[in-house]
């Protein structure tokens, strides 16, 4: 089973040794690097910066981050049970459609509590 | 040492450097993104091992969705740094020093003469044509179907912790109610009022 | 190829039904108004009656309990499911009554508290009969996840938040600890099946350090669950951090899971190794003893005071348990059983006592108690007595019986230590009845409470009383799901 990955093997190694000799060639060896203070500072229009960059997240974020993170992992479940469907049979959708069911009702609740809804 | 070897140490070495990444770094954006790289090292580890499909969905669901909820909370709590630093040096020492000897404990009990080939055979490699997917499809939504089941309970109590910690209505925005608009009536907006003409007299004069 | 009929479902009715009843709850309450929130209690309740009548009628036919498998072994029900999802059920309907009024009177009287007490609830009967250590640890999450969102469900409370992150961080460690340990022993055993484990653990020979390796952070694990020293370090802050109603719902009920999941994988897996596990016991044991005891005088919180009490009981419930044998086992069940009513009892006076903005968690707000309310002074002491173990309360005959366990197998010395610490654990008992009926109330208020709260709460300090002075059926019970 293994050989079936070594594409994937030999891809990660050329992709790292592009990534690396890239940043390695141009951000150290060949370009100049003469910082100064001015030059490090960040630039907002031409006046100094107001504030940090550092933003807060509004939680919200991670309200729809979380919801999508459960709704992937249900996905997940799905792919080898579409792979051994003719195997598992009548009893295979039944049990997937329970805990489709299942889902289902905590997706009733979050629409209905408006969770998805970006005020 | 044989190939299979090379890359399971490689990825092993990965691994650890990275963990050790995460409780280092100064920035826990780095700090994240080196849990990121753990996670695949990890994931690769399985893989070697024939998890395929555990592997794969290591990938998709941590590397791919917690990490982004991990950013999400890093960026959310405003961590001031220095003031962290501050506890963590106080307690180095002393966690230093119980973790070696918890170490130093767990491989002097349980030392690598338990676990080597001459303790279990080594497992046989399968050939091309096996799906660790399916032989994981077989089980799960048959003999462990009350587990599988009870995984989509957890899920849907996370649905629900979630949704009650963290959401808040804002009872000040504005919505929009595409409802209501497109019910509105000419009447309810417009009032056509009937009245003379006006004529500017003055500016005649 | 699986049929429905392989899965044997009727023996896992009232799992079911309770699944089905927390996805009614969840679904209806959101189509409620905030008016309407009684519904969402009334329809738990209602479940909650419903899935006791179904527990019940789980009795075999011949009234010869077997161990019946479910699920292609993954779930089992025996006697000792069945008393201990009955106590269970129970303990979350009264922390129900318990709840209305302090939730409504903090304005979190809302759907999702019943929604999570029924899916922990769940979790714990899960627990209960697991067959497996998949299910077992299942059970765990489904438990554990829900007390982590309870906890923090006060959210303008900044301490719930923090008790809330506490026990979240040090539950997932355990977490991860127990799943550490079982996959030790999976590697070992070859299985995740408790009875397979039990059947390869006796055919192996000698001793096998890996297996003693896992057990430890199985039994890590456990003791983080159930609170004992030094795994005890969030219990004091958990229970004072979160609402009330929500402390009383994790003094009780996931005590009882707590114990089903020492016997499951403790006594019914890893049986063959009893002689490892027990000596790990002794430690947390006499541990637990001393720290909740000595501890518990210096605390002036009255939740503090009870989570130390917790800790020291816990102790308690562990000698019975190290015995390892019937009669250990049935003494710690009822202990266990006991205990959890009297901790019932001590959080429902302190809802009692709670009002609009008063939190009635200083042991000084139990000052003249007995001039406010002779009858709840009254219930209050048959529960602190019994705490204390005095006759003729129930207590009493719990500290007898697992005494009684330790001395037949020939370890005086531990009894003699648990006794001890029982003296001094007496000191901060006596102090809440001294302050109860010696002292002079700061606070004349009057005691207003629901007509429901008040019956439960004398029928629960009552039962404190009646079971002290007829232990007999509840411990032939408790002996006949050991045999």
């Amino acid at each position: 089973m293994l050989e079936n990955y070594i594409p994937v093997l030999i891809f990660i190694c050329v992709g790292l040794f592009v990534g690396v000799a890239m940043i390695a060639l141009g951000g150290f060896i060949l370009a100049p690097s003469k910082p100064d203070e001015v030059k490090n500072s960040p630039y907002e229009c031409g006046f100094s910066a107001f504030e940090d960059a550092r933003l807060k997240f509004d939680v919200r974020f991670y309200l729809v981050a979380i919801l999508f993170i459960i709704f992937d992992l249900e996905i997940a479940f799905l792919f080898p049970w579409a792979i051994v469907l003719e195997d598992v049979g009548l009893f295979g959708i039944l049990a997937m459609g329970i805990f489709l069911g299942i889902l289902v009702i905590g997706f009733i609740y979050e629409w209905k509590k408006g969770a998805l809804e970006w005020e | 040492m044989t190939f299979f070897e090379v890359v399971f140490y490689a990825f092993s070495t990965l691994m650890v450097v990275a963990a050790l990444g995460v409780v280092s770094a100064r920035n826990p954006v780095h700090s994240v993104l080196f849990l990121v790289l753990t996670f695949f090292a990890g994931s690769a580890i399985w893989l070697l091992l024939e998890a395929e499909f555990l592997a794969i969905t290591l990938v998709l669901v941590y590397v791919g969705a917690v990490m982004v909820l991990f950013l999400f909370v890093v960026m959310m709590l405003d961590i001031n740094i220095t003031r962290m630093r501050e506890g963590l040096m106080r307690y180095a020492p002393f966690g230093i020093a119980i973790a070696i000897l918890l170490i130093v404990q767990m491989i002097m009990v349980v030392g690598p003469e338990n676990f080597g080939l001459q303790a279990f055979a080594a497992p046989e490699l399968h050939g091309a044509d096996y799906s660790n997917t399916k032989e994981l499809g077989r089980v799960l939504y048959t003999d462990y179907v009350y587990a599988f089941e009870l995984a989509s309970v957890i899920l849907l109590v996370a649905i629900v912790a979630a949704i009650t910690l963290t959401m808040r209505r804002r009872p000040n925005t504005r919505h929009q109610i595409p409802g209501e608009q497109m019910k509105v009536m000419k009447q309810d907006r417009l009032r056509i009022v009937n009245m003379k003409s006006e004529t500017i007299d003055s500016e005649d004069k | 190829m699986m049929t429905l009929e392989m899965l044997n479902l009727s023996i896992a009715m009232p799992e079911m039904f309770l699944l089905a009843l927390a996805c009614t709850v969840l679904v209806v309450d959101v189509y409620l108004k905030d008016s309407q929130r009684n519904v969402t209690y009334m329809l738990s309740q209602l479940g909650l009656i419903i899935t006791l009548i179904l527990i019940s009628q789980q009795t075999p036919q011949n009234n010869e309990w077997t161990r019946e498998l479910a699920f292609n072994g993954l779930f089992v029900n025996d006697l000792l499911a069945t008393v201990l999802k009955y106590a269970v059920v129970l303990l979350v309907a009264i922390v129900f009554v318990y709840s209305r009024r302090y939730l409504q009177d903090r304005n979190i009287f809302k759907g999702e508290f019943y929604v999570l007490g029924l899916f922990g609830l769940l979790g714990m009967m899960v627990m209960i009969s697991a067959n497996h250590f998949l299910s077992m640890y299942l059970g765990l999450e489904l438990l554990s996840l829900s007390l982590y969102a309870m906890v923090a469900f006060d959210r303008e409370n900044p301490n719930a938040a923090e008790a809330a992150m506490k026990y979240f961080v040090l539950g997932a460690i355990a977490s991860g600890m127990l799943l550490y340990g079982m996959s030790m022993v999976y590697g070992m055993t070859g299985s995740l099946n408790i009875v397979e484990v039990a059947v390869a653990l006796d055919q192996m020979e000698g001793d096998n350090i890996v297996l003693i390796f896992g057990l430890v952070f199985m039994v890590i694990g456990i003791s983080f669950k159930l609170g004992a020293v030094p795994f005890h370090m969030w219990i004091p802050d958990v229970y004072h951090g979160s609402p009330t109603t929500v402390t009383s719902y994790i003094a009780t009920a996931p005590k009882v899971a707590g114990f089903a999941m020492v016997i499951r994988l403790l006594a019914e897996s890893m049986g063959s190794f009893q002689a490892d596990w027990q000596g790990m016991m002794i430690i947390l044991a006499v541990l637990s003893m001393a720290v909740g005891n000595v501890i518990a005088i210096a605390q002036t919180n009255l939740k503090r005071l009870l989570a130390y009490s917790t800790i020291s009981h816990v102790g308690f419930i562990m000698l019975g348990l190290l015995a390892g044998n019937q009669e250990g086992y049935s003494a710690a069940m009822f202990y266990t059983l006991t205990y959890t009513l009297m901790s019932l009892g001590g959080f429902g006076i302190i809802i009692l006592l709670t009002r609009k903005g008063f939190e009635a968690d200083n042991i000084n707000d139990l000052k003249g108690l007995n001039q406010r309310s002779p009858w709840f002074a009254f219930i209050m002491l048959i529960v602190v007595f019994s705490m204390a173990g005095v006759p003729p309360t129930v207590g009493f005959w719990a500290k007898l019986a697992v005494l009684k366990a330790v001395v037949n197998i020939d370890m005086l010395w531990l009894a003699l230590v648990a006794v001890f610490f029982s003296i001094i654990g007496i000191f901060y008992y006596l102090r809440i009845i001294k302050l109860m009926y010696f002292d002079d109330a700061e606070d004349k208020s009057e005691i207003n409470c629901t007509r429901d709260m008040q019956i439960a709460l004398s029928a629960n300090g009552l039962s404190v009383l009646m079971l002290g002075l007829y232990p007999a059926a509840l411990m032939s019970i408790c002996i006949a799901a050991f045999s």
